[in-house]
């Protein structure tokens, strides 16, 4: 298989400034006019193709981009990660629907609100390690959903309806036409993965990589791992946070159902299926995940399957997912020159 | 006499029904190359890692100079001036060799996630800064032209040099050496020996666990030795090496002389 990170990796190396600027912008321009190729093969046979770009393919991107912080990058297992986003979405549900606030300004309320919970879970929990830690945020995910579903205050099982869209921004947010949604979306997913790139190349991101690779020798080292752990957490979160403001005010109606365990394992799968701690990997991960079972809508009950099936056969292909975290070495040192050790 | 910069006291810790160190007294004077020897299982690891935090002494204390460190964050630890290499190599080895020295001196940085995050001029200007520390770090070491080689894929000989580099990324007043020369030929040795030499020379003070006997004698300035965690020994290396307590816990006494 052709290595397609290594490929990428080398171009931008070898690449200029301006070349850099133009390929981002090219990309950008060609993902931003995706919901003009509704009528191609693309087409998604049930959902309208703009609609499913927003979610689950755009939610899914975003989640599994501050999933991977956690799970990639810091190599603590999370698998209750659903909880943020439904903290996220339920401030904006509540915040929405019982006070004047619109959706922009209870963005950073509700990436506060899943911040907050995320410190809540961590100080606790991330004394734990590997299985442990993965039961106890399995359990915290549960948790959050069980509150909400016997929560009458909160519409319980029914949920919060009638949560107003975002004002528009000198346009207006439709429901038949969701191609502002995308492209905010988008702005959002940038805007992530500019701040998680700068992380990862300073001294967060070294934490975050010793702690995942040894976490004692990391501590020995003067990392402070508890507190880069718990910054993991709350910056992943942050993100889910975010999302689920957005998918609250783009959804109109949230309720428990919408924020299972099974949520949170299929934005573990993006993550592993694309490739843990590769950004870029996370993100065509989330895509193709996001993506099928609404293109194969038509095979009805069978789509599970098949979806399945593609995940078995690719991480059977591609163990270390689609485009690993392997980082290829800079320069091949010359044999002979020097050091004798 | 210079003046006692690391003072274990009266150091006893248990493990269930084993006592692994008992009652022992160690003074690191600054600038010296101290020894620490002793026949497997005596505790020499053992007062690593009540050193550095690993493990919290049953009873006793471990002195920084006048503060009590025992008890403290492994990381607090580091941060005050002590920095250690592993008996078993613990790279990052996903990590390029610069990447692994930038980590250690990451601990003198001050900017955080949130600085990081917003690119502050302080920010770039400590990154910068480590980038160029590490460097001169790996020259001293010997070992620069791998800085861009990945940790995992050194040679063994460079993985073990690169742990002591690494160590002396967090500028410690005190390095411990937990033995850096296991495994390595007679003329890398040599060449160790050479490298620890130049590290003292350079202001730090060392603590050193070693097997090699002719190492040792070559560097050190005085000997301790550990046997069942008592300490049996504390003198100059010619004088430690016709101990004859220290022979006996290496080779055994005869029966007739017992």
């Amino acid at each position: 298989m052709i290595n397609l990170r290594d490929k990428g990796a080398e171009f931008w190396e070898r690449s200029n400034r301006p070349v850099r600027v133009l390929t981002v912008f090219a990309i950008l321009a060609v993902v931003a006019a995706l919901p003009y190729a509704g009528n191609t093969f693309l087409q998604t046979p049930v959902a309208a193709f703009d609609a499913v770009l927003v979610y689950p393919m755009g939610m899914f991107i975003l989640m599994a981009l501050g999933l991977n912080v956690v799970v990639g990058k810091s190599g603590m297992l999370d698998l209750g990660y659903v909880a943020f986003f439904a903290v996220g979405a339920y401030t904006m549900a509540i915040l929405g629907t019982r006070t004047g606030l619109n959706t922009w300004e209870i963005m950073p309320i509700g990436i506060a609100a899943a911040m907050f919970a995320g410190v809540l879970l961590a100080i606790p929990t991330l004394r734990l390690r590997g299985d442990y830690l993965a039961i106890v945020t399995l359990g915290f995910g549960e948790i959050v959903r069980v509150t909400a579903l016997n929560s009458e205050g909160i519409g319980g099982a029914l949920g919060i309806a009638g949560i107003p869209f975002p004002p528009g921004l000198g346009f207006e947010y439709q429901l038949l036409d969701q191609k502002f949604f995308y492209w905010t979306i988008l702005v959002m997913i940038v805007l992530v993965i500019w701040v998680i790139r700068r992380l990862t190349v300073r001294r967060p991101g070294r934490a975050w990589e010793s702690i995942r690779q040894d976490e004692d020798a990391a501590e020995l080292m003067g990392v402070s791992t508890y507190k880069y752990k718990i910054w993991a957490f709350v910056f992943g979160a942050a993100i889910g946070g975010g999302a689920g403001v957005f998918y609250a005010s783009r959804s109109m109606v949230i309720a428990p159902d919408n924020f299972t365990l099974n949520t949170s394992i299929l934005i573990l799968a993006c993550v592993v299926f694309g490739g843990m701690g590769n950004i870029w990997g996370v993100i065509v991960g989330a895509t193709i995940l996001g993506y099928l079972p609404d293109r194969f809508r038509f095979l009805s009950d069978a789509r599970l399957l098949l979806f399945g099936l593609v995940l078995v056969v690719f991480m059977n292909l591609r163990p270390e997912g689609i485009l690993p975290r392997k980082k290829r070495e800079k320069a091949i040192v010359k044999k002979g020159s020097g050091a004798s050790i | 006499m210079s003046k006692t910069i690391l003072n274990l006291k009266d150091l006893t810790i248990k493990f269930g029904g084993v006592t692994a160190l008992n009652n022992v007294n160690l003074e690191l004077k600054e600038g010296e190359i101290l020894a620490l020897i002793g026949p497997n299982g005596a505790g020499k690891t053992t007062v690593f890692n009540l050193i550095t935090g690993v493990y919290k002494p049953t009873s006793g204390n471990v002195f920084l100079g006048d503060v009590a460190i025992d008890g403290k964050k492994r990381h607090h630890i580091t941060k005050l001036g002590i920095a250690r290499t592993f008996q078993n190599i613990r790279l990052f080895g996903d990590m390029t060799t610069l990447e692994n020295v930038i980590t250690g001196t990451d601990v003198r940085n001050k900017v955080g996630l949130i600085g990081s995050m917003f690119g502050t001029p302080r920010s770039r200007r400590e990154e910068k800064a480590s980038v160029v520390k590490a460097h001169e770090i790996l020259k001293f070491i010997g070992i620069d032209e791998y800085a861009d080689r990945l940790a995992k894929n050194l040679p063994y000989g460079v993985q073990r040099r690169l742990e002591i580099a690494r160590a002396l990324g967090t500028e410690p007043k005190i390095l411990l050496l937990d033995e850096p020369a296991a495994g390595f030929n007679p003329q890398e040795k040599v060449e160790l020996a050479a490298t620890i030499k130049k590290i003292r020379d350079a202001g730090y003070t060392i603590l050193l666990i070693e097997h090699d006997m002719s190492l040792i004698m070559g560097i050190s300035d005085r000997v301790a030795v550990l046997d069942f965690g008592q300490k049996i020994a504390d003198d100059l290396p010619s004088v430690v090496q016709n101990n004859p307590q220290v022979i006996a816990a290496y080779l055994g006494v005869p029966e007739d002389a017992s």
